[in-house]
């Protein structure tokens, strides 16, 4: 009977030595999408504790080892690299994995500068930055549409692939001023953006005088760019006398499409004409014309 | 007696204000001090080059990005996050600080360097973006008890944007090796 009861102890024991010596494991996907539930698979036996460590989140709970770990998409909502790691009395394991960002969603578009002369060339840059629902950035090549609509003209279309989760591309402005949208689109998600494109510098500048007694009065024709766009109100213009007196200058913004000035001249005077880096005509008064 | 009394406050508030200086500087000199290696490459970075100082200002702001992050991170800190980091990054950290203050978790990392590369820089300089290895060294601790220590390469994408005075860190994201050509 004694032999009997010290070979079931034996069994005993013998059954429990594997599970006694099982060490703890934990087995995290291959391939997990942010914001998507998956399983974390573990070995073992007994309870412990359970951490998944992430980019900006931090799970801890109780695990119970030989059970598969239910993980809600809420705990991964961030791409990058996560550590599992399982603790029991005997120690910790882990295991790291990569989740990676969910489809593209979001857009983050910039375009610079908000006001570009006409006609100017590479003047415009447009970036934008890819991005799933959760703010990661999209690393897969994905094609970015650019759609322009200038004012009074035919819109169209340029498409840029991803690299890295940015598409970006520089283009010259239009030759007629107004308002120029840009939309980015990606999916479902367009981001708008208007430039204002505004007239260049002012060509074929010139003045007429009209001269009383003692004072010149000189008057601008309307004041245009190459392309015919209208040199917008404010912009200066400057008028400089030279006669006996000295040299005046007189800053005068436009007004009307045009621009004034009155001098007192004293015998023969010359007066110029300029707008910025553009000179206009000038024209002698007292003298020879 | 009233006067002495007066005499010896004011030695006691000039002491306290010696004693303060001595404090900061040596904290701001341990800081500087344990700043940790950046070195960029920007050989291939396009569309736009970058200019000499520029790179300079990026490498040394981004080191004192990773100085706050592992000091936030060892210590369960928010407050010195906001001197280099801003939106997505910022955010992520903030969020990651406070559940492990609440899960009683602290992570220390050494940090070994960084091998930055600068890959793209907008035409009108307002995004940097950089693939940066990292060599470093990570410990976590849940109260005094290390649950995971791991010594191995890691890889960033970083975009980072200009402020006033420096380049702050907008997105810091761990990326697997293979995801990007370097």
């Amino acid at each position: 009977m004694s032999r009997m009861i010290f070979k079931l102890r034996l069994l005993v024991v013998f059954l429990a030595v594997p599970a006694l010596g099982q060490s703890i494991s934990v087995r995290a996907p291959s391939s997990v999408s942010a914001g998507s539930p998956f399983s974390i698979a573990t070995t073992g036996s007994g309870s412990g504790t359970f951490y998944l460590l992430g980019p900006n989140h931090v799970l801890k709970q109780t695990v119970q080892f030989g059970q598969d770990l239910q993980i809600s998409g809420a705990d991964v909502p961030a791409s990058g690299s996560y550590q599992a790691i399982a603790c029991d009395a005997g120690g910790c394991t882990n295991t790291a994995f990569y989740v990676r960002p969910a489809t593209p969603a979001r857009l983050s578009f910039l375009v610079h500068p908000s006001r570009v002369p006409v006609s100017a060339a590479n003047a415009i840059n447009a970036t934008a930055l890819v991005f799933d629902r959760f703010q990661d950035t999209v690393l897969a090549p994905t094609s970015v549409e650019f759609h322009f609509s200038p004012a009074g003209a035919a819109s169209y279309s340029r498409s840029q692939t991803t690299n890295r989760g940015i598409a970006w591309l520089q283009m010259g402005s239009s030759a007629k001023q107004g308002p120029l949208k840009v939309v980015a689109s990606v999916g479902e998600s367009a981001e708008p953006r208007v430039i204002q494109q505004v007239a260049s510098e002012a060509c074929g500048l010139r003045m007429t005088a009209a001269s009383s007694a003692r004072n010149v009065r000189v008057e601008t024709d309307p004041i245009r760019d190459c392309s015919g766009n209208p040199v917008p109100d404010g912009t200066i213009v400057s008028f400089t006398k030279i006669d006996r007196a000295g040299r005046s200058t007189v800053d005068t913004p436009i007004k009307k499409g045009v621009a004034t000035a009155q001098f007192s001249v004293s015998g023969p005077a010359r007066i110029s004409l300029a707008c910025g880096v553009v000179l206009g005509n000038e024209i002698s008064i007292g003298g020879r014309p | 007696m009233r006067k002495h009394a007066l005499n010896l406050g004011r030695v006691g508030a000039v002491l306290l204000l010696v004693w303060a200086t001595l404090i900061w500087n040596s904290d701001r000199s341990v800081r500087a001090a344990s700043l940790p290696r950046v070195s960029l490459n920007a050989e291939a970075i396009a569309p736009r080059p970058i200019e000499q100082r520029t790179g300079e200002t990026v490498t040394r702001d981004y080191a004192h990005a990773w100085q706050d992050l592992a000091e936030c991170l060892a210590g369960n800190r928010t407050d010195l996050l906001n001197d280099y980091f801003t939106g997505t990054a910022k955010q992520r950290l903030t969020q990651r600080i406070a559940d492990q203050r609440k899960t009683g978790l602290r992570t220390v990392y050494v940090d070994h360097g960084h091998q930055v590369k600068a890959v793209f820089y907008s035409p009108d300089g307002g995004e940097m973006q950089l693939v940066d290895q990292a060599h470093i060294e990570v410990q976590v601790f849940d109260g005094q008890k290390a649950i995971y220590t791991a010594n191995s390469p890691h890889k960033y994408l970083v975009l980072m944007t200009p402020g006033a005075d420096r380049w702050y860190v907008r997105s810091l994201e761990s990326i697997p090796d293979e995801a990007v050509k370097d």
